[in-house]
Formats: structure tokens, sequence, C-alpha cells
């Protein structure tokens, strides 16, 4: 048997409490800024019964007018990142650039985007469950100067 | 209190869960978060860092940065999973991952499922050396299991309170689930979401069994057992039906686990030593004193594949196929 010492006791009794506190302390009126101490917070938000779900994408279209989806895979920007940071997309749509570049980076050979824009495909819901039905919405756009 | 907090576990039990934490870093790297990599690519615009990122303060990452951290990390997780120099590379692991993710989540969005991970890798460097297979009883152990086993049930607990702290009581008959299945759900979920108000009674079992979970800590040994079983089945229908693993909490949930019981090594070079000429059986005796050593060494060398420094000659090698699923399977998904 290997028994503390009353120091190492009491040492251990400190730190416990110390992040305890700070865990609780997070949960009750912390954010997720407050990284690793913040809220649980996955999928804590309410939504009402009938509201659509928003299921976002980025997309883009090259110089050839082809369509290409711009997921985590093609930018390794993860889509929940773009949702963290929409609004400070649609106050500055030229910060798409930084999604193009990104997409650059990882295909060097590829065409130029001329144009990024996340689009919103809201889908339906009645009384908890999915209608099936869905409408698409742009809500920004970035476009390459010409 | 200070008595249930560092009720003293067994050696072999420390060492295991560290060898399991510190391979479920390395395969953490490239299997389960690999996408932290591509930060390399991702412009600095896109940069917003945490609190934390602000206040130590942390540079902004950069493609070598990124590159750094990966290798050392990768290799010294993979060091530490031999048990050696337990509060040095322990330390050293706990430092880098921490800077891993808060370069993950610095990029929009926080992820909520490496709470208890993060806690076992900074408690584990002050539980001391242990060797696999020692029944010597550590009160440093025993405060260190606790203590993720802590976390991981807060995760649960204070989950069900951000909830409500977030959501409100609505949260219980809004559609937050047929909204996951729809952005992330699989073709079994697709049917789950068919049957009527099934997603709304799930939301409250949701809310009950995060509320109910400290009641682990009340339990009987057995009974507690089967309640970590039953938290892991519940993670089993998450990953079937939203594809959310929490792989990082399942790994770190192991520390209920009586895993000084899990030798893959000795059981494996008990089948190699019944199929060999050994008439005298003696060797098993041996290996289950054995100093540390081949047993996590193997262990450590069978997660890398390539880069673990073990020893030539240990006799342990032709064991690693098959002590390896043991060791490094327990993480990746109940």
């Amino acid at each position: 048997m290997e028994n503390l010492t009353t120091r190492g006791r009491a040492t251990r009794l400190g730190a416990t409490a110390l992040g305890l506190a700070l865990l609780l302390v997070g949960t009750l009126w912390g954010a997720d800024d407050d990284f690793p101490f913040g809220p649980f917070r996955m999928y804590a938000t309410s939504n009402p019964p009938n509201e659509p779900a928003p299921d976002t994408r980025v997309e883009g279209v090259d110089s050839a007018g082809t369509v290409i989806d711009l997921g985590q895979d093609a930018t390794g920007i993860r889509r929940a990142e773009i949702e963290g940071q929409q609004g400070r997309y649609a106050e500055d749509p030229a910060l798409l650039r930084e999604v193009a570049d990104a997409y650059a980076e990882r295909h060097p050979g590829a065409a130029e985007l001329v144009e990024v824009r996340i689009v919103i495909r809201w889908h339906g819901i009645r009384a908890g469950r999915p209608t099936g039905r869905h409408t698409d919405e742009t809500v920004v756009r970035w476009q390459a100067p010409r | 209190m200070s008595r249930w907090l560092t009720e003293p576990v067994p050696r072999g039990r420390v060492a295991a869960f560290r060898t399991l934490i510190y391979l479920f870093v390395a395969a953490d790297l490239v299997i389960f978060t690999p996408w932290v990599r591509t930060r390399a690519g991702v412009p600095g615009a896109l940069y917003e860092p945490l609190l934390i990122g602000r206040v130590l303060p942390l540079p902004t990452p950069t493609p070598a940065l990124v590159a750094v951290i990966f290798w050392a990390l990768l290799l010294i997780s993979l060091l530490a999973a031999t048990g050696r120099a337990p509060r040095l590379l322990g330390w050293a692991v706990c430092a880098l991952y921490l800077e891993w993710m808060i370069i993950a989540m610095s990029y929009g969005k926080v992820d909520h499922d490496r709470f208890g991970l993060l806690v076992a890798l900074a408690v584990l460097p002050t539980a001391g050396r242990a060797r696999h297979g020692d029944s010597t009883r550590t009160e440093a152990g025993g405060w260190a299991l606790r203590v993720t086993q802590i976390a991981v049930i807060c995760t649960y607990f204070l989950a069900a309170w951000a909830k409500l702290r977030f959501g409100g009581l609505d949260w219980l008959t809004g559609s937050v689930l047929a909204r996951a299945i729809i952005r992330r759900g699989t073709d079994l979920a697709d049917l789950i979401a068919q049957v009527p108000y099934l997603l709304i009674v799930a939301q409250f079992g949701i809310v009950a069994f995060e509320l109910l979970t400290p009641v682990v800590f009340l339990l009987p040994a057995r009974w507690r057992l089967a309640m970590v079983g039953f938290f892991y089945s519940f993670h089993l229908v998450t990953i079937a039906t939203i594809t959310i693993s929490f792989a990082p909490h399942l790994a770190a949930m192991t520390s209920f686990l009586p895993l000084e019981r899990v030798r893959p090594l000795v059981w494996a070079r008990r089948l190699v030593g019944r199929s060999a000429p050994d008439p005298e059986g003696s060797a098993l005796p041996n290996t289950e004193s054995d100093p540390r050593g081949a047993d996590t060494q193997a262990a450590s060398a069978a997660g890398s594949g390539e880069t673990a420094p073990a020893p030539a000659g240990t006799g342990a090698e032709g064991a690693v196929p098959g002590g390896q699923p043991s060791v490094t399977g327990r993480p990746a998904g109940p």
C-alpha cells in the first residue's frame, strides 16, 4: 500500500475543489470561449417543434462555371466552424476569400474559384419530425473582383 | 470525502489506464480528430483564439507550428504509453495536447467531448510509477482515476444543466433531435424519426439519464460496472443514429473499469507459450511478475507500428498482433 503524505492529500483535495469550482462557474455563467471549463452545451439550444432546421454548406464556383462543394475535406474548415463564424462572414463577405485560399492551398492544380457562398438548406419540421421538404437560401456570397 | 477521493487502486490499473490513454492520444491525432492537422492550410485570418489562447498568449498557428506539435505529440505520447518517466513525459503530453486542442477549437467551434480526457492527462503524471500487473495499492493512483471519473460524470450531469440553461424546459419538447438527424443522421435515424413522438420521448430520456449519472458513485462495484456498460451503450446508439462518437470521453470513461485484469500481452504470450514446446510451462509466473517493460513497450510498438523504440529481443514482438486490439480497441468505441 502506497499512502499519500498529508501535504500530497491536501494538494489533491485543493486541486479537485478548484477544478470543480471552475467547471461549475463555467457551466453557470461561462461560454465556449472559456474552454476547457466552458458549459457542456452540445445540442443544448432548444428548437421549437415546428421550426425548420438549417443544414449549412459552403460551395464555390470555379472559372469554368462548375459548382464545387467546399466541405471539410475540400478546405479543412469544419461546417460548424463556418456556422460559428457566420456573423463575421455576413459582415465582411470578403472573408470568404480565405475559404477560397484554403481550397487553393489543398488543390494546387484546380481552377480558380470566382465565387464562394454559404448556403443554408432549410428542412421542414412538424411536431418534432422532418417533413422531407426543404428550401435553399444563400446567406453570404463573395465574388472575385474581375 | 478525502478517503473516497483517494481510495487506493492497484498500481496495475493505473499502468493499464496510462498506457490506454496515451495510446488514445496517438490514435486521436491520426484517426479520431485528424482534421486538426488541416489547420496548417487554413488562413490565419480565420483564427479566433479562445480566452486561454489570448491569456497565455499562444501564437497564431502556422504550418510549421502545427507540424512540430503533431509529430512531437505523436512521438512523446507513444513513449509515455510505455510507462517510462511518467512525470516528464506525462506533463509534456498534457501541455502539447492542450495546445493541440486550443488550435483545434479556435476556428469558431468548440467541442465538448474531451473534458474527461484532458483531466486524465492532467492527473496521470501525479500518479507516479506503476507497473503492469502490480497489485500494490496506491492512493495517488486512486485519486487520478477518481477525478477522471468525476470529470466524466460532470460531462453528463452538467450537459443536462446546460440544456436547461440555454434551451430551457422547452428543450424537452423541442425538435433538437430531429434537427440533429437532418444534419447528420444515418439511415437508422431516418427510420426512427418516422415514429411519432419517439424523438420527444428520447429527449426526456436523455435529460433523465444525464441527471441520474452521479448515482454511479453510490452503487456497489458490480452494479457500477453495469451502469458504466449502459453509458457505453448510450454512446453506441448515438454513433449509430447521429454519428457522434465522443471517442475521447469513452477513453476517459475506462477509468471506471478494472483495467488491471486486461492483459493482452500476457494472454498472447500464454497462447504462444501453449503452442510452443515448453513442457515445464514455467514462463507464466515470470511474465506475471515481469518488471515493467516488455508488456508496455510492445503495446506502444503495436500502436505506432513504426516509431516506438521497443528494444529487440523482449520476446513480446510475436505477441503484438494479438495484443493490439484489446489495448487500442477499447477507446475506439464501445
